[in-house]
């Protein structure tokens, strides 16, 4: 192939220079484009703990399958699991065709999940007791989630900008559906009113823990600096849960749900909302997998795929032709 | 990590059609270990909740892909409006010297619109 | 009202039921095929997030929503006839009172859902393919159901199974013929889901009056028509054929159960028993 333009003989900077212009033009970056690692690297962690998150996410609400107290919710939150496992299986793909100059696969991933190595989000990581939770984590959970993605749409990784395009139509229907139940709840008999305002009071440190800490200050370590840099995202992590406020408290203020965090108050001079911060440091904690449900879930993964193994193993086609 | 079952996880692109008269588009990817089971899977891990009238699996080693610098090189120079109806616009003015309307896309691909039988 | 001739009956709602009889016929065939389709649905649920790879759990779960809507739009044909609230229906009931066969309110394999489970996916693909092959029988003969509203909704049932047959068949194929531990997991299974399936192909005690009434062809028809469909993969895999069924458990369609369904329903119905009347 020697009559095509090569940039092999380009320096180091030469591509840095060339792709950062391509970045700033809102050209899209492909899988098998030149990439500085640094680029690469923030992706694949951002992009496998996403997926990651989405197939550990749907365990907390399969839990609520087989309860649901009706056929409609029933069938409501068999669709949202699955559509989350298929998000799941979107973006670990995205990630691991990043990984391929490394040599990983999906058998990587998945043993890298199991040992702790690969995070996912602390959201996941906790109970969900009651049918409030179920109601509760189609609402409010899968809501944050909603923010955080629709700001990654015009990503400049191509793949990952696809496929974000394809889960967040997806989400409408997952929020929707976690606010009919929790309507119902907010709607019923004072039993089920409680049911709501418990799961809020246990879920909302949660939350403002979902968007991340607003500065390296108070975890050691941000990505998002990389991730605004390379034009993968445009929003800090902060400013992100502003707008999860903005959108859902009053929401929640509108259903006669109280806030838990009894100090918060939105401060129209500095157009901020004005709140509690959660406890980073049982945060890094949950994180690394000792959150209340962290080891359970991830024994259901590593238990299950473990036992498969014998489907894997039979069906690899060594010297067959497919 | 054991060295069997790795090769359960083989890449296929997945491709589908809307309608009958829409256009055969990639969609995404996904592993599996052979065709057959690439095309089960594709059934349902894209065409949940769209409408599909057909669907193709491609392993992606099959697939012969350009490489980055042939993306980079595939520009054409714009110098070929001989060949598009860019470059016969001057045409519009002339069928007015005559009376006439001028058959542009618009007017030539309404021609193709069904007539519903009587 | 007396045999039905030549002629073909139609009752084209609930208000059109001739008899008491047809009425019994009727609602003993819905239970059957709405407790089936629950159930095995019930157990297929579990299996979220286990499933041998991901591609596949979304490829399952698939499947198990469009079986659960199967068995919704059943309850919804019995409410219909005045049986109750298909939610009702659904999570309340004893397990006297089911009529699905015993073989698919089985366990999934030891443990449980949430703790430990060592599910077992070659009796999931059998126990799923052979039901698949069932059910497609019992829906190809119910398009020409007397009772019309079960016909038309049988017409739509049809479309889905098309893709739950494909799916399960090429399962057990790869996996029969791949040798080795897999084909003995398989013939286990094979075993195991042969010794219940008579009570899945059984019409129960009404299962006369059933054909009668034209509401379903006859057991024996409807039995022979699954074996011949499972024919030809019987042959591919070198499987002996035909495959002899028992039911050995008992038979679900008389109300004859085992602990396992107690289990599944005291945890389906935990949060609909906290208040049954109110709105979810």
């Amino acid at each position: 192939m020697s009559d095509v333009l090569s940039n092999q003989h380009l320096t180091e900077e030469e591509r840095m220079t060339h792709f950062m212009k391509k970045i700033e033009n809102d050209e899209k970056v492909e899988a098998d484009d030149w990439m500085p690692d640094e680029y690469r690297n923030a992706l694949i962690k951002l992009i496998s703990m996403h997926g990651i998150s989405e197939i550990m996410g749907a365990l907390p609400e399969k839990e609520w399958v087989p309860k649901a107290p009706t056929l409609r919710r029933k069938l409501g939150i068999m669709a949202k699991v699955q559509d989350e496992m298929g998000h799941g299986q979107l973006l670990l793909r995205v990630a691991e065709d990043l990984m391929k100059p490394y040599g990983k696969t999906r058998e990587h991933i998945m043993r890298d999940l199991f040992s702790g190595d690969l995070k996912f989000h602390n959201v996941f990581h906790m109970e969900a007791p009651t049918w409030g939770d179920a109601g509760l984590i189609g609402w409010l959970v899968d809501g944050a989630a909603i923010i955080t993605q629709t700001n990654m749409l015009h990503a400049s990784y191509g793949p990952y900008a696809r496929a974000l395009k394809r889960i967040c139509a997806e989400e409408v229907f997952h929020a929707q559906h976690g606010e009919a139940i929790i309507m119902a709840l907010a709607e019923g008999t004072p039993d089920q009113r409680a049911l709501v305002q418990d799961a809020v009071d246990r879920w909302w440190e949660s939350l403002l823990m979902f968007f991340g800490p607003g500065d390296a200050k108070t975890t050691g370590s941000s990505k998002q600096d990389i991730t605004i840099k390379y034009n993968i995202r445009t929003k800090t992590n902060e400013q992100l849960r502003q707008d999860f406020f903005t959108k859902y408290v009053p929401r929640m203020l509108s259903l006669g749900l109280t806030l838990p965090d009894e100090t918060m108050y939105f401060d129209e001079e500095q157009d901020l909302w004005i709140y509690k911060q959660p406890d980073w440091d049982r945060f890094k904690e949950i994180i690394r997998n000792k959150g209340p449900k962290s080891k359970d879930r991830l024994r259901l993964r590593e238990l299950s795929y473990d036992n498969n193994a014998w489907v894997r193993e039979a069906l690899s086609p060594s010297d067959q032709v497919s | 990590m054991s060295d069997k079952g790795q090769n359960f996880y083989q890449e296929f692109e997945v491709f589908s059609k809307r309608t009958d008269g829409a256009q055969m588009q990639h969609q995404f990817s996904l592993l599996a270990p052979n065709h057959e089971l690439a095309m089960v899977m594709a059934q349902e891990n894209f065409m949940r909740r769209e409408p599909v009238s057909d669907i193709w699996v491609v392993k992606r080693s099959d697939v012969r892909m350009m490489s980055p610098e042939e993306r980079e090189s595939v520009g054409r120079l714009d110098n070929k409006d001989y060949r598009n109806a860019k470059g016969y616009g001057y045409l519009k003015k002339k069928w007015r010297q005559y009376e006439q309307e001028m058959l542009d896309e618009k007017e030539i691909m309404s021609w193709g619109e069904l007539v519903k039988k009587k | 009202m007396g045999r039905v001739g030549e002629e073909e009956m139609k009752v084209n709602s609930p208000n059109d039921i001739p008899s008491a009889d047809y009425k019994e016929a009727l609602l003993s065939l819905l239970y059957q095929l709405a407790d089936d389709d629950f159930i095995l649905a019930y157990r297929g649920s579990e299996w979220l997030g286990l499933a041998p790879h991901i591609e596949e759990d979304v490829a399952f779960s698939s499947i198990n929503q469009d079986t659960m809507g199967h068995a919704t739009m059943f309850y919804q044909l019995l409410e219909e006839l005045g049986e109750g609230d298909q939610d009702h229906l659904a999570h309340g009931r004893k397990a006297s009172e089911r009529r699905n066969a015993i073989l698919l309110e089985e366990v999934n394999g030891p443990g449980h859902y949430l703790q430990e489970p060592r599910y077992d996916w070659a009796f999931a693909v059998v126990r799923h393919y052979f039901y698949s092959v069932s059910k497609k029988v019992r829906i190809d003969s119910l398009k020409n159901s007397s009772y019309e509203p079960l016909a038309e909704m049988a017409i739509k049932i049809n479309t889905e199974l098309y893709y739950h047959l494909l799916h399960w068949k090429t399962w057990f194929i790869q996996l029969m013929n791949a040798g080795g531990e897999a084909r003995e997991r398989m013939n286990k299974a094979i075993e195991r889901v042969l010794d219940e399936f008579q009570g899945v192909l059984t019409l129960g005690p009404n299962g006369k009056e059933m054909s009668i009434m034209a509401l379903i062809e006859g057991e024996e028809n409807l039995s022979k028509r699954w074996e011949v469909a499972l024919q030809p993969v019987f042959q591919s895999t070198q499987l002996s054929f035909p495959p002899k069924v028992s039911m050995k458990k008992g038979n679900g369609r008389l109300g004859e159960h085992t602990p396992e369904l107690d289990t599944a329903l005291s945890t389906l119905s935990e949060v609909y028993n906290t208040n049954p009347a109110a709105s979810w």
